[in-house]
């Protein structure tokens, strides 16, 4: 059998399935744990399935779907955790790749400490969502803290994190940007540094200055790492949700549709049927399928400004 | 700024120099601003660790009074760290270390296109970046493979990691095919040729995949909170969460639990930034 293409070069016949061999350790591992798990999460979804070992699992058809989607108080609070995902990701991917925008251009200036400012703000990706969620606890102390004393240096108190839900949650997408906006910053240093300078020169030499540079010069040249940075951040922020499990917990009117999946999946959300897996695992499904318009039409709007300055 | 525009800037005359100083001046007044707001947590962290709890209480912001250590020995000790950091450190390594081997050996055919279907099983690669959580059935299966609450189980959930395989796969393409006909000629076996020649040029890519790798497991706390239930196989991440259930208000022990977290991640962070940064915008920046 030719298992080989002919370019491979060491061996021909049984020699030639060495390299087939030692590739299945690595390709097993991503079936088992990975993929296959990806794709059995639609399976599971029309199953009753708890995590408990033993117990049978049962099909139920789209009973968890219309529990999620349509049933009572429940489903609800359910969509609310679905609007809440859209308004979460809709303004840390805002904010965050506004200010990484802004933080790469300045630091893309010849400054003097640029290299410290750069590590500094990507200082938190290193730390993990632990360190970040535990150093901002401290920070939002709502007696004595730090911002709370700044806050009542203007009159105003807050319990922050233990507040109303609203305020809670206001926080979590500081401390989300806060904490991630040191990679999109380092995308976009990355991009504008393949911009030849004789480009700046040129439009220079036309008379072009400060914003008319950024406009004409920058914005269009930095196309693939505006793209890598708006994907990154639309599915990256539909998908988080880690600072709240370690700033706010499974509180109610915050909760977002990964913790919701997390929660229900496995035992966190209360009630006596916890470890409910087939619901969490239709949850995913829906979680899958915003994540996959949203990518869409994020893609689109990367493809129609690709052919605007790429053409 | 090159030597060109300077000069031509002193042949402008005055106002764009002016307006280049503006800018500066500007740009390192945001930048302060910024700077204050990551420094400060970093800074408070360490104030707080210093403190007494009766000091806390009193001032939580005020300058500690005096160094007192004692914080680090009672969270040493209470939080069980040496334990925690051991297991950290464990599933860290190991797993790190079987992924990193493995994936070369399916990156490498798959960069030169060795075998039929390995552009389909490279945009399985892709796609897993956009499939539904795998949490769910992920458990199902640890749970019967007998696997749950074991330290095998938590290691293998952390043997694969699709993005490190596309970096070593782009970064493989770089490598001349011309060295795989002299090999051949010299009569390179096939994993001595893996092995001894194309080891040793993917050195950066290897270093770049081996930290963000490292990374996510080190700072892991969903998969630990999941699968492990016995104190013992804790990993760090997973030790501080309990502690802060238990010791919630003792903020200065806390604090300095959480300090001797920062300064080897800090440490490490110094000498590993350049990986990191590489790996995070490979790719990514061309067109």
């Amino acid at each position: 059998m030719q298992v080989m293409k002919k370019g491979y070069l060491f061996g021909t016949g049984r020699r030639a399935a060495l390299p087939l061999l030692l590739l299945v350790p690595g390709v097993f591992f991503y079936l088992l744990i990975a993929f296959g798990p990806s794709l059995a999460t639609a399976f599971y979804a029309f199953t009753d399935a708890t995590g408990i070992k033993g117990l049978p699992i049962n099909w139920v058809g789209f009973e968890n779907f219309r529990e999620f989607l349509l049933r009572g108080a429940a489903s609800r609070d359910n969509l609310a955790a679905l609007q809440r995902t859209l308004v979460f990701a809709f303004f840390v991917t805002t904010i965050q790749f506004s200010l990484g925008l802004l933080l790469a251009v300045v630091l893309n200036q010849k400054l003097r400490g640029r290299f410290f400012f750069r590590t500094l703000f990507f200082m938190p990706v290193f730390l993990g969502v632990v360190i970040q969620g535990l150093m901002w606890k401290l920070m939002l102390l709502p007696r004595g803290g730090p911002v709370s004393e700044v806050f009542s240096l203007f009159g105003a108190q807050s319990e922050f994190l233990g507040g109303p839900p609203t305020q809670a949650f206001i926080w979590v997408i500081i401390v989300q940007v806060w904490a991630n906006v040191g990679i999109t910053m380092v995308i976009f240093l990355a991009g504008m540094q393949t911009i030849p300078s004789d480009l700046y020169e040129a439009a220079r030499i036309d008379g072009a200055r400060g914003w008319q540079l950024f406009r004409n010069v920058t914005w269009p040249l930095l196309t693939p790492a505006i793209n890598t940075n708006f994907l990154l951040n639309v599915i990256g922020s539909l998908q988080a949700w880690q600072l709240f499990l370690v700033l706010t917990g499974y509180k109610p009117g915050t909760q977002v549709l990964g913790y919701l999946i997390f929660a229900e999946g496995f035992g966190q959300a209360g009630g006596a049927s916890s470890f409910r897996q087939g619901f969490a695992a239709a949850a995913s499904i829906v979680l899958f399928i915003l994540v996959l318009i949203l990518g869409m039409v994020a893609n689109y709007i990367v493809a129609r400004r690709e052919k605007k300055y790429m053409a | 700024m090159t030597t060109e525009t300077q000069t031509k800037d002193l042949l402008s005359g005055g106002t764009q120099t002016t307006t280049r100083r503006r800018a500066a001046i500007a740009s390192y007044v945001l930048l302060a601003v910024f700077a204050v707001v990551y420094i400060v947590p970093s800074l408070l962290v360490i104030n707080t660790s210093l403190k007494t709890l009766p000091e806390f209480f009193k001032d939580p912001i005020g300058l500690a009074s005096s160094l007192n250590f004692d914080n680090f020995a009672n969270a040493w000790n209470l939080a069980n760290f040496p334990r925690y950091l051991l297991n950290t450190a464990f599933y860290t390594a190991v797993a790190t270390g079987i992924f990193v081997l493995s994936s070369i050996f399916v990156a490498f055919p798959i960069a030169r296109g060795y075998f039929k279907g390995s552009n389909v099983l490279l945009t399985l690669y892709v796609i897993a970046l956009f499939l539904p959580p795998a949490l769910i059935p992920q458990f199902q299966l640890i749970l019967n493979l007998g696997l749950f609450n074991t330290r095998p189980g938590y290691i293998l959930l952390f043997l694969v990691n699709p993005i490190g395989m596309i970096i070593l796969v782009n970064y493989m393409k770089s490598i001349p095919r011309s060295l795989d006909e002299a090999a051949a000629v010299d009569g390179a076996g096939y994993f001595r040729f893996v092995w001894k020649i194309i080891l040793p040029l993917i050195r950066p890519a290897i270093a770049t995949v081996t930290v963000l790798h490292a990374i996510g497991i080190w700072n892991e706390i969903v998969m630990p909170t999941i699968y492990l239930t016995s104190a013992d196989k804790y990993p760090i991440t997973r030790g501080l969460i309990v502690f802060e259930g238990v010791y919630g208000s003792d903020w200065p022990g806390l604090a300095a639990a959480v300090l001797m977290l920062i300064i080897p991640m800090a440490a490490l962070f110094m000498f590993m930034q350049r990986y990191i940064i590489s790996g995070l915008t490979a790719g990514s920046v061309k067109g």
